[in-house]
């Protein structure tokens, strides 16, 4: 549904995406991440075709955003960040002009205007001047522009911006209502809500793509745990390198280290340790109490954690300033 | 076409929900009002309205880049034009609805003040010559069109209102210096004041405002707006590559 080849733009001498390619089939939704100034507006802004790429081709549904722009743009619903509208208009007159612009006859126009208000529940306050709406309500009239005409592919930039808490889940679950049917491409920082929406999630950094797959894929399989903290009673006099000597003999774990204080008479001997698994050794939950047991430690607690992709994507990113200061 | 019908109408829609809008009406109501009384309607003169055309189309200089300072650099500082940009319709169609629009609520604007040649008519005992109220009105909004154009030029190079209004108003200035003062000095030379003359807009409405119409100078105002409505399509164009 999206295809973007190779894209490629600079603003003089920042060169702000440099060789992105991504394909989007269609009802995917893709989450776009990246540190500020990472290129993900300019990207995005390539994609709907607002700016031209210095090299490079988008097409959407088929059309090129260049060549056949008109075709291309009437299949995107588009929410810019932060969501300008003129604020001396209503809401209602708003979406009125956006589908002139689009070319809908009067009938149409209203049966669409009274769609979208409904369905992003603006309703009751359409006739109010948009200057005079709070931000979450706001954001609502520029989704539902976006979704006037109907379009097959959505593209939305911080559509959660600056909302509160409540505003964030009602945005989301709205999002998520209207992915049936549709690709979509959402950008945002905030990252549990790409993982609790996105089939597939990009992260972008210095204008490249450095990593893309499912929220699963990225996070390391939905399998195995990477980190686990487990909590031992020991001799106070051993101290915590006895623990730690035991278990590191089980397969497949990498580094232990205790997590604050060395047991003592205080703590009861109770020392917290915290295990890194090496990448693909599997659960080690089960390992790790048997070597506890078998070395006679007592076990209050063993936890298993996943890596959330907020993990990756701090990995990712640094991982890619590295690489881009080496270079 | 649509698409500029769309703009067009949200554009005189818009400057009628902002003050601005009916600050310029108001204003341009009451000093065109001022104009004919002082001018106009005292004993013993003419039953014209010649003083009146030539003294509003002065005010023209500054009220037109007042209405036309919004038109693009709003869309800019706001990032409306991102919206509008991004909806299938071609950037001449989004430059030519927005000066169509001003042209509307100039027009408008001149409304109000058909109110004097009425008052001219009953009062006045010789009645005053329909034609020459005609050619005033028709240039007062030749020349009106002419100034919005340029004014909605120099909004679509930059995302200040501000900056907008004082380019176009120092521009006009300049272009009435070069074209009335310059071309009339004894150091001009022949040509260069022969040149000057020829591009002058208070000559042509100096001559409508007489009753007289030129298709010449008609289409030296229509020709005129057209290019710099031009102008601007290309400057709004041409910040896709900055």
């Amino acid at each position: 549904m999206i295809i973007v080849r190779e894209i490629t733009k600079s603003f003089g001498k920042v060169r702000a995406v440099r060789g992105v390619s991504l394909e989007l089939p269609a009802g995917q939704i893709a989450g776009l991440l990246g540190p500020n100034g990472a290129g993900k507006t300019t990207a995005i802004r390539i994609i709907t075709g607002y700016l031209p790429a210095d090299k490079g081709h988008v097409a959407i549904a088929g059309y090129d955003t260049g060549r056949e722009a008109m075709q291309a743009r009437r299949q995107i619903g588009y929410l810019p960040e932060s969501a300008p509208m003129y604020p001396e208009m209503t809401a209602r007159g708003y979406l009125e002009h956006r589908g002139r612009l689009y070319g809908m006859d009067r009938a149409r126009r209203k049966k669409a205007v009274g769609e979208v208000l409904e369905r992003c529940r603006v309703g009751e306050l359409a006739s109010r001047r948009i200057g005079a709406l709070s931000k979450g309500y706001r954001q609502r009239v520029g989704l539902a522009a976006a979704l006037l005409h109907d379009p097959p592919v959505l593209i939305l930039d911080e559509p959660t911006n600056g909302l509160d808490p409540s505003q964030i889940r009602e945005a989301r679950s709205l999002i998520r209502e209207l992915a049936n049917e549709r690709t979509m491409l959402l950008c945002s920082h905030i990252l549990p809500e790409i993982e609790r929406t996105c089939d597939r999630v990009i992260i972008m950094a210095g204008g490249r793509v450095c990593a893309d797959g499912t929220p699963e894929e990225l996070t390391g399989g939905g399998g195995a745990p990477r980190r686990y903290t487990i909590e031992v009673r020991s001799n106070p006099s051993a101290g915590a390198g006895y623990s730690i000597g035991r278990l590191r003999g089980v397969a497949g774990v990498g580094a232990i280290e205790a997590a604050g204080e060395q047991p003592s008479d205080a703590s009861g001997g109770w020392t917290r340790l915290l295990v890194e698994g090496e990448p693909g050794a599997g659960d080690l939950r089960e390992a790790l109490a048997g070597a506890a047991a078998d070395a006679g430690l007592f076990v209050r607690e063993l936890r298993g954690e996943r890596d959330t992709l907020e993990d990756v994507f701090v990995r990712t990113v640094e991982a890619d300033g590295a690489a881009g200061g080496a270079a | 076409m649509r698409g500029v019908w769309a703009i067009a109408t949200r554009e005189v829609g818009s400057l009628l929900r902002l003050p601005v809008g009916w600050v310029v009406i108001a204003l341009f109501a009451f000093l065109s009002a001022v104009l004919f009384v002082n001018g106009t309607l005292a004993p013993g003169q003419p039953a014209t309205m010649r003083y009146f055309f030539s003294s509003a189309s002065w005010l023209m200089l500054a009220i037109a880049p007042a209405v036309s300072m919004r038109l693009v650099s709003e869309e800019l500082r706001s990032g409306t034009v991102e919206p509008l940009r991004t909806a299938p319709i071609s950037d001449a169609a989004v430059v030519w609805g927005k000066y169509l629009g001003a042209v509307a609520f100039l027009a408008l604007m001149l409304a109000p003040t058909l109110v004097l040649p009425v008052v001219l008519w009953g009062v006045s005992d010789p009645r005053p010559d329909p034609g020459p109220v005609f050619a005033g009105y028709l240039s007062l909004m030749l020349v009106g069109m002419l100034y919005l154009s340029v004014g909605l030029l120099a909004s679509s190079l930059t995302s200040s209102q501000t900056l907008a209004f004082l380019g176009a108003l120092m521009f006009l200035v300049l272009m009435m210096v070069l074209t009335g003062v310059v071309s009339q000095a004894q150091a001009t030379p022949g040509w260069l004041a022969r040149a000057l003359a020829a591009l002058s807009v208070q000559a042509r409405a100096r001559d409508m405002a007489k009753g007289v119409i030129d298709t010449g100078a008609v289409v030296f105002f229509l020709a005129g707006s057209g290019w710099f409505v031009l102008l601007a399509t290309a400057a709004l164009g041409s910040r896709r590559w900055r």
